[in-house]
């Protein structure tokens, strides 16, 4: 018999699995305490703010993750965001909860059908995602404008509390991310489904060959990709009360989901990483305004500390990799 | 006659222009172990791949137990019972034993019982397959192909790089499959591997089966004469040698004992200036190893490499260059620009010579450029863009920018591959004329043809390690043979050139 050379200790194998996330969460916890001790009395209503601000962006960062893994990048789910939002926005002014509800899941729906189209148009084609999602992500946004071409728009207001909680109330939001994160990507993660989309984000040739389909995983990714940005337009309704029309918002909230996504841990070369990093680090990319103000910085040089700290992390996670290597 | 398990009528295949397969035939028994042989590039990988699933074929017919079918994914050609292992282990690096498993809806028990087979212990399905070493992912593949319970297993040289031990217990699992009835196509390039474990053989020539017999009666001579034809005899090529004695001209080019983690051990030879040597070794002998790291792409462990006496430490291809070292790989894509015009391929090495500062003068470039394209005579009518250039010409660009430069060693990595004869010949003809000026070559070809027609002298290379250093002129044959190890049969002692 012959023993397989001496494997990776446990500990070792925990720490690199989970240590990215691990160090990521502490960061948050870190983040939120510093906060905590910057006003007099920090509860629920502190909470909610930063559970509930950080939501739509948390989402985004899920929907742009997965693709990453996939090997890909998703250029749309700003605009995407936004599009969902107006549509919601607008088609909920003035309705009843039960339609609401309706109109919600329709957004939903509108969204995983969006990028699905996507998903299959650069798969069938074969024109890099960079350049479909691109081109799509102009089209929707402009769509976003046919839709509500000005801000306004409403939603019941007994969802609203539903979605992202009341006034003082952070519970509501904890509990939706978690539902998404325990309800959908931690069973897609062990499924077979799942296992395929690492795969063919970490090595294309090896999963095709182990009987994967490749474009269907593809395109299924894509599809989750979009029910994500639909929860992130759906909670951004529900958070401002309304719609915004305006591709700014959707541009900006791209670059964070890709900054998002780098700082919690998924390689943007695909096959690693998981959707709960990213969510935190989403979180910890939406405390850094409120932190400053607290500071008594302005709050614009808020993206430059954002950037300091994603090149600071990822150089870290650079140096740990070449200890990795040489060990 | 028994049922054939697999019957492969005609098979052929073609990539645009490029005909990878012409016309392959080939059946196997239920319970044989079939061996399929044949040169590089005679096919055989084309047609493992169209039988396992991986491309379609052009033309032709497979069929399992006298149905016809034809396969469209590697997924249904396991359904179909054809398992298989590929010289790269089918396996996600970034995801666990476990989840490799479920990602082919292997069974794990199946897979445990494989490995037990197998013999080997301490399997953790939570392990990553990054953290595993290539021989036992390669033993892993296996057992994820055996838990299929599969009719036909096919082992893409499955032995390549494999210890003996672990090799060994590859031949017993084989033996054990074939017992049970099942069947096994085995392609490796040891031919003792062979002759002792496969029951019948079939030789692949220029995309054709040209024989199939029975190893063990035929022999070595029997596969090798297989394999080259008598291509020999065919076409009678001029060959050219240098006209010029080496005795006691000092190498230009001197390989001391280096090694290289378990690619490369103690490898030493050299090189005169006029003087052309050949490597000759068959697929991932370590010669991939040897250039890159005399080029100074790659590190070698020890050893040192001697440029005109002088030691080269060359930790980045910039430093060979500045020292006279021109390296030519063999994958074209590698050294071109493309989208960028002929002259500025050309031109490239160039641009490091001229000032580093201000504009590059153009015209010292241009009339460079322009006294290369007449003695290469590259066609310039596809002068905006390399890519547009047949492979043959993009090979002379590769080679040709060297001579814009001025260098006095050339490293050659297969050059002709994938070029038509009439470029070929040329391609000879610029390798000859470079050595008369003076220049040391070292040029590892896979066309054994090429060492009589180009080369002074052969080393051969065998598991990493120099084997034998023979005569150009000592024949395919003997270079074949030596090539696969046995060295013994034909040992020359011929050093240096033969005028």
């Amino acid at each position: 018999m012959i023993a397989i050379n001496p494997g990776v200790p446990t500990l070792t194998r925990l720490r690199r699995r989970h240590g990215w996330l691990a160090g990521v969460i502490v960061l948050f916890v870190v983040l939120l305490i510093i906060r905590a001790s910057q006003v007099p009395t920090f509860g629920g209503f502190g909470l909610r703010t930063v559970f509930a601000g950080s939501l739509a962006l948390a989402f985004l960062a899920m929907s742009q993750a997965i693709v990453v893994i996939s090997g890909g990048i998703n250029m749309a789910v700003g605009a995407l965001m936004v599009f969902t939002n107006c549509l919601c926005a607008s088609l909920m002014k003035d309705q009843s909860l039960p339609a609401c509800i309706g109109i919600t899941v329709v957004g939903l729906l509108a969204s995983v059908l969006i990028s699905t189209l996507m998903g299959w148009i650069t798969t069938v084609s074969g024109v890099p995602d960079i350049v479909v999602t691109l081109a799509a992500s102009f089209i929707i946004a402009g769509a976003a404008f046919l839709v509500l071409p000005t801000p306004g728009g409403g939603i019941a207001p007994d969802l609203q509390p539903l979605l992202v909680g009341g006034f003082s109330n952070p519970v509501p939001a904890i509990i939706l991310l978690t539902l998404v994160l325990a309800g959908i990507w931690w069973p897609f993660k062990r499924s077979r489904w799942g296992i395929a989309t690492y795969a063919i984000g970490s090595n294309r040739s090896a999963a095709y060959l182990s009987g994967v389909n490749v474009r269907i995983t593809r395109i299924r990714t894509y599809a989750l990709s979009g029910l994500f940005v639909g929860f992130a337009g759906v909670v951004t309704t529900a958070f401002t009360g309304g719609g915004e029309p305006r591709a700014a918002i959707g541009s900006a909230a791209l670059l964070t989901s890709v900054a998002a996504v780098v700082l919690g841990g998924v390689a943007i070369s695909g096959g690693t990483g998981g959707l709960v990093g990213p969510v935190f680090a989403a979180l910890v990319l939406g405390l850094i305004p409120p932190l400053m103000l607290g500071l008594g910085w302005d709050p614009n040089l808020a993206q430059v500390a954002s950037g300091v700290i994603l090149i600071l992390v990822v150089l870290f996670g650079g140096l740990l990799q070449i200890r990795r290597r040489a060990s | 006659m028994a049922q054939e398990l697999l019957q492969a009528t005609g098979i052929a295949k073609q990539y645009g222009s490029v005909i990878a397969l012409r016309n392959a035939n080939l059946s196997i028994h239920p319970g044989e172990s079939h061996a399929l042989l044949g040169a590089n590039g005679a096919g055989k990988s084309t047609f493992v791949k169209i039988l396992t699933g991986v491309i379609n074929s052009s033309a032709g017919q497979l069929s399992v137990d006298s149905v016809a079918t034809c396969f469209s994914s590697p997924a249904q050609a396991r359904q179909a019972g054809i398992a298989s292992v590929f010289q790269d282990p089918a396996l996600v690096s970034d995801l666990t034993v476990a989840q490799n498993l479920r990602l082919t809806g292997t069974p794990r028990a199946g897979f445990a019982r494989a490995l037990d087979d197998l013999g080997i212990t301490g399997f953790d399905p939570g392990e990553q397959i990054a953290d595993i070493s290539l021989p036992f992912l390669r033993m892993f593949d296996l057992a994820r192909a055996l838990a299929h319970q599969p009719r036909l297993l096919v082992l893409d040289e499955i032995t390549a790089a494999l210890p003996t031990d672990l090799a060994d217990r590859v031949f017993d699992s084989m033996r054990r499959h074939t017992a049970a009835g099942g069947s096994v196509l085995f392609i490796s390039h040891r031919l003792e591997e062979i002759i002792e474990h496969c029951g019948r053989c079939t030789v692949f020539r220029d995309g054709r089966d040209v024989a199939t017999f029975v190893p063990r009666e035929g022999g070595e001579s029997r596969i090798v004469q297989s394999m080259l034809g008598d291509s020999a005899g065919l076409v009678r090529e001029e060959a050219r040698r240098s006209s010029v004695s080496f005795d006691g001209v000092k190498p230009q080019l001197e390989v001391r004992s280096v090694a290289a983690g378990e690619q490369l051990a103690d490898v030493s030879f050299a090189v005169r200036p006029g003087e052309v040597v050949a490597v000759v070794a068959l697929e991932g002998q370590g010669q991939d190893t040897l250039f890159e790291g005399i080029a100074g792409a790659q590190k070698f462990d020890s050893g040192e490499v001697l440029i005109g006496g002088n030691p080269l430490s060359a930790s980045h291809p910039a430093k060979a260059i500045a020292r006279g070292v021109a390296f030519v790989p063999s994958d074209r894509a590698h050294a071109l620009l493309p989208q960028r015009p002929i002259s500025e391929n050309l031109a490239l090495p160039l641009f490091r010579r001229t000032r580093t500062w201000g504009p590059i003068p153009q015209k010292t470039v241009s009339a460079k450029v322009t006294r290369t394209v007449e003695r290469l005579s590259i066609d310039t009518r596809a002068a905006s863009q390399a890519r547009r250039l047949s492979g043959g010409n993009q090979q002379k660009l590769t080679i040709g920018r060297w001579l814009t430069a001025g260098f006095d060693t050339l490293l050659l990595f297969d050059p002709t591959r994938g070029i038509d004869i009439g470029t070929k010949h040329q391609i000879y003809d610029l390798i000859r004329d470079i050595a008369d000026e003076g220049a040391a070559v070292l040029m590892y070809t896979s066309e054994l043809r090429e060492v009589n027609l180009v080369a002074d002298r052969a080393v051969v290379l065998y598991r990493g390690r120099m084997v034998a250093e023979l005569a150009a002129d000592v024949g395919d044959e003997a270079l074949l043979s030596a090539a696969h190890g046995f060295t013994n049969t034909h040992s020359h002692s011929g050093k240096g050139a033969t005028s």
